[in-house]
């Protein structure tokens, strides 16, 4: 499972992203997204599409966890989106490996998408293999809760500007720590 | 007891504040020359303070000749009235002067110090620190609460 | 006076005769101050070092009065003594920190602050504009603090940061140094 994960500001504004991949179930935390490396803005793209439908299920959902919002089925990304009460959206891309004989792979003839390198890679763990089962659901849950509590911190800082993009080191080590925790 | 009067120095030996009380007829009667003397330090003006800081001054260094740096002296008496001294370990003096019945004030000086400058007049922010030519403290709090003090002092003893 | 006594002190003054407040009221407060003094003199650090320097002055003027006004202590009897006072009762009562006193110079007029925790400094991350990190000392009141209180005690000395955390380096460290001991003022003369 490769993820992707971006904290946008109030004004949708990215201040923060992190491409990471598992570390669960023998996974070496890094990325492999099914995007040749010249299209890695389909990322970006895939996430921002999200909003609108965060924005819709923000209204649903008293928790500032919103689980699984998205799907973009040719790209086979999941998106799970976290709310913050001073509006900032934490968003989390995730792409399974792309396994033989799955549906995700027959998705994969779209144009978009790159030859097919990661279906060798061994990712077998119940979070890997299936973004919306509950399991999955609880993983980012932690995982988004923990994001947020370094998040609050970050922003305590008094060289921080609201909507500033994030720069800091330990708060990419962080997340990086909270990925490799969690997800 | 009555407190005839009362005066703090800071450490660049100015006189920040000087208050007098002027005996009340009750306490004074059987005594009147005590009014008199005191008259005539009222009449002297400014130069009370500078007499009485030099007093102290010369008395607290000739202690601590004799009895060593950690000594201090805390009152001296005379035939018609008591001094009462306390110094911080910053060099802010209190004196106060009081008539003969007054037990030690050393004590009452402290709290002075602890509940009313320190509280009113040190943590007071708009307060100068320093008193350059003698300023003083003008602060309605402490005095009104020093006024108050004072007098509970002459009720209660 | 011992260590351990002064530490009892501290600890004494800390439970029972200081008001609490929030902490993270304190650190952005000072978080704050220090930000707007970056921006106001458009990040010379230098300068900004100064004004909390100076500002750190004017609080510790003041702070010594209520220090000997809750803990009641006499003069310390020498450098030492004022080290531990300032440490394990000056820094509890005021910040619940206690620094660890340590590398004494042979002629005890020096020595060093080392803070394993510093609650001005929590959630701060120092600007990343490559001077920040070798200019700016963020606690650097602290220093003025000290100046101004021990002056008004008659202990005239010199304080500064030596390494911070906020930097990157292993501990956050104050070195402070004895300079004199102010004599008495006397009366001016009179003319």
């Amino acid at each position: 499972m490769s993820y992707y994960f971006t904290i946008l500001s109030p004004t949708d504004t990215p201040i923060f992203n992190i491409a990471f991949g598992t570390s669960k179930g023998g996974g070496d935390g890094i990325a492999r997204f099914r995007f040749p490396d010249t299209a890695q803005y389909m990322n970006q793209f895939i996430i921002h599409s999200s909003l609108d439908i965060v924005e819709e299920a923000q209204w649903t959902n008293g928790g500032m966890y919103l689980k699984h919002v998205d799907t973009y089925p040719p790209a086979a990304a999941y998106i799970s989106a976290f709310l913050t009460p001073s509006g900032a959206r934490f968003l989390l891309l995730h792409q399974p490996p792309q396994l033989p004989n799955s549906n995700t792979g027959s998705l994969g003839s779209s144009s978009l998408l790159g030859p097919g390198g990661s279906t060798t890679r061994a990712s077998s763990s119940s979070i890997a293999a299936n973004p919306t089962s509950p399991q999955t659901e609880e993983a980012v849950r932690q995982f988004m809760n923990e994001i947020y509590e370094s998040f609050v911190k970050t922003a305590m800082s008094p060289f921080y500007k609201q909507g500033m993009e994030i720069r800091s080191p330990v708060f990419r080590t962080k997340v990086t720590a909270a990925g490799k925790k969690w997800l | 007891m009555t407190v005839y009067s009362f005066y703090i120095f800071d450490r660049h030996a100015e006189c920040i504040y000087k208050r007098r009380w002027l005996p009340r007829p009750t306490s004074v009667g059987g005594k009147p020359q005590t009014q008199a003397g005191l008259g005539q330090t009222v009449r002297a003006g400014d130069d009370d303070a500078k007499l009485v800081f030099g007093t102290v001054f010369s008395l607290r260094n000739m202690v601590r000749k004799l009895g060593g740096e950690e000594d201090n002296f805390v009152s001296y008496t005379t035939s018609q009235y008591k001094l009462h001294y306390y110094e911080t370990p910053t060099n802010i003096k209190f004196v106060m002067l009081t008539d003969l019945k007054s037990p030690s004030m050393r004590i009452a000086l402290q709290q002075i110090y602890i509940n009313l400058f320190v509280e009113y007049v040190v943590k007071n922010p708009l307060s100068p620190v320093e008193h350059p030519g003698g300023v003083g403290v003008n602060n309605e709090l402490f005095e009104g609460s020093l006024e108050q003090f004072v007098r509970d002092q002459a009720t209660f003893r | 006076m011992s260590t351990n006594k002064a530490s009892r002190i501290g600890e004494e003054i800390w439970k029972t005769r200081v008001d609490k407040v929030n902490a993270e009221l304190v650190t952005l407060t000072y978080g704050t101050i220090v930000a707007q003094l970056c921006q106001d003199y458009n990040s010379d650090y230098q300068e900004v070092n100064k004004q909390l320097d100076k500002m750190g002055y004017n609080i510790g003027m003041r702070l010594i009065e209520d220090f000997l006004a809750k803990s009641g202590v006499g003069r310390c009897a020498n450098f030492r003594e004022t080290a531990d006072m300032i440490a394990k009762v000056g820094f509890k009562i005021f910040l619940n920190v206690a620094p660890t006193v340590t590398n004494w110079t042979s002629d005890n007029n020096q020595f060093s602050l080392i803070f394993d925790d510093n609650p001005l400094a929590d959630f701060v991350e120092l600007p990343d504009d490559g001077r920040a990190q070798d200019e700016l000392w963020f606690s650097n009141i602290l220093c003025g603090v000290l100046r101004g209180s021990l002056e008004m005690v008659q202990v005239q000395i010199e304080a500064h940061f030596v390494s911070d955390v906020l930097r990157g380096d292993d501990t956050t460290e104050m070195r402070v140094s004895l300079v004199r001991y102010i004599e008495d003022e006397m009366p001016p003369e009179e003319e």
